[in-house]
């Protein structure tokens, strides 16, 4: 598959957006999703943690979280599909002096129409909620969040202490779910001025920090609202799978018969109820799919029961992880999947998980995927 | 005061290796703050080597005269008018451009 400078799609074709450790790449296809062109990379040698697809029809854009080893992170843009992009002079994301933090990377960046046609939130390492009013090109920060009076004890995991996970609720503009690792899940009801956590009923294997062993931190991995009641809620943290029922309240365990409790990312059915995916890993340290077999977990229950998907995946011999922004679902019908690895391969099944197969081989480390539909 | 930039950060000081800069004979300033005044001139370079909280970058390395600011004073090390900055990302190098692999017998000339 030659690779391209970049993509020139038609309405109703599919993009992929994939943010890998050395630079991005654009995948592109009709809908029949058979045949897919890769253009890129773009930013080379930069770490991509985070894209959004902004469907403007008049000027469609592509954000990027960039980050470089060297010369740190920014949110970058282009509004030709990747033909040119502009990368901002001065830090368009920064933390105020007063804060004493500064930029690690750029973990989310995610669209809010209901509360803005031009609001895009971002979340960061450290873990911070930042907001754009103009499609991404300056930022401000959250300040309730920045200065949040349980800031001391929210603790870094491996990945930093980032906030990976900004979901605008798709009713109310007021409300918003972040994920934290590792401190949890924080909800906001009041725009933006409160955030309260919300981890009642989720099972805590580890004490707080000592200097505050009442806080017990849980290492939210993926959250993910049902696509037809948004008071419903999926969850993968670090030890279990979880739902809750009441807008993040309170949390159920719906392990039930998955492998595994350890997994990164949750895909929920972008219409269909009760309706969502996950990828069972071995936990703790090891990390890569059970009995070196990839498998995709479907619930088409909320939960109550799982069912292994895995027609055209590796059934042995398989030693990747899929990390928590690695797996996406597009919005057609039916549903596409698509998730990459931290071997570099990307696979997608265009029947709603049903049969898979490898789009791309040989991507560096794949770090986030995100899919649009053009309209 | 002469900067000396990197390929990387010459993108922000219209492709110029070297900056020159004027200052009065008595001047006494660290590094930080000729940094923050390259960076006034040049936008763009200030946060690429600056983090933000004003301080360099940790895998930025910073020389005054030939010697590495991390082992002198840090952010605070002085810098006079006539002093000579440079300024170079940790462990870079290799050939951003490679030359093209030659064409393997059996294989069209002009590949994509």
């Amino acid at each position: 598959m030659a690779i391209e400078k970049s993509i020139s799609p038609q309405s109703g074709d599919v993009i992929l957006m994939v943010g890998t450790v050395k630079g991005m790449f654009i995948f592109q296809s009709d809908r029949a999703r058979r045949d897919f062109r890769i253009a890129g990379p773009y930013f080379k040698g930069m770490e991509v943690f985070s894209t959004a697809y902004l469907p403007d029809q008049k000027s469609p854009r592509i954000l990027i979280g960039n980050k470089s080893q060297h010369w740190g992170s920014t949110v970058s843009w282009s509004d030709d599909f990747g033909a040119s992009w502009h990368e901002p002079a001065e830090g368009n994301v920064k933390f105020p002096a007063a804060s004493g933090l500064t930029l690690n990377s750029i973990w989310a960046l995610e669209p809010a129409p209901l509360v803005g046609a031009n609001v895009v939130f971002a979340g960061l390492d450290p873990a911070a909620l930042y907001r754009s009013d103009d499609r991404g090109e300056t930022f401000r920060p959250n300040e309730a969040l920045l200065n949040h009076a349980e800031r001391p004890f929210w603790m870094p995991g491996f990945g930093g202490l980032c906030l990976h996970t900004v979901m605008p609720h798709p009713q109310d503009p007021k409300r918003m779910m972040i994920g934290i690792s590792s401190a949890g899940t924080y909800r906001t009801d009041d725009g933006g001025e409160s955030w309260t956590r919300r981890n009642t009923g989720i099972r805590m294997d580890e004490a707080g920090p000592p200097h505050a062993p009442h806080f017990r931190p849980q290492c939210a991995h993926k959250m993910r609202y049902d696509a037809k009641n948004p008071a419903r809620i999926y969850l993968q943290n670090h030890p279990g799978y979880y739902r809750s029922d009441d807008g993040g309240d309170t949390w159920v365990d719906i392990r039930n018969n998955l492998p595994s409790e350890f997994g990164f990312p949750m895909v929920a059915h972008p219409s269909r109820a009760d309706t969502a995916y996950v990828i069972p890993l071995t936990g703790d340290n090891f990390r890569v799919p059970i009995e070196g077999a990839a498998r995709v977990w479907r619930t088409r229950d909320a939960g109550e029961s799982w069912t292994p998907l895995g027609k055209g995946l590796p059934d042995h011999d398989a030693y990747f992880s899929v990390l928590r922004d690695a797996f996406i679902a597009d919005t057609l019908d039916p549903m596409g999947l698509y998730f990459g690895t931290r071997g570099g391969t990307l696979f997608a099944s265009s029947d709603e998980g049903e049969s898979w197969r490898s789009i791309a081989d040989w991507l560096p480390a794949v770090l986030c995927v995100k899919a649009a539909v053009i309209s | 005061m002469r900067f000396h930039l990197p390929s990387a950060l010459r993108k922000w000081a219209g492709d110029r290796e070297i900056v020159e800069m004027s200052f009065p004979l008595d001047l006494r300033m660290t590094i930080v703050e000729a940094i923050e005044l390259l960076g006034r001139e040049h936008p763009g370079i200030r946060q690429r080597v600056l983090d933000d909280q004003g301080s360099i970058r940790r895998h930025v390395n910073v020389f005054v005269d030939g010697e590495n600011v991390r082992f002198a004073q840090g952010d605070a090390t002085q810098v006079t008018h006539a002093s000579e900055v440079r300024i170079y990302p940790a462990m870079s190098g290799g050939t951003p451009n490679p030359r093209p692999l030659p064409v393997r017998e059996g294989e069209k000339e002009g590949r994509e």
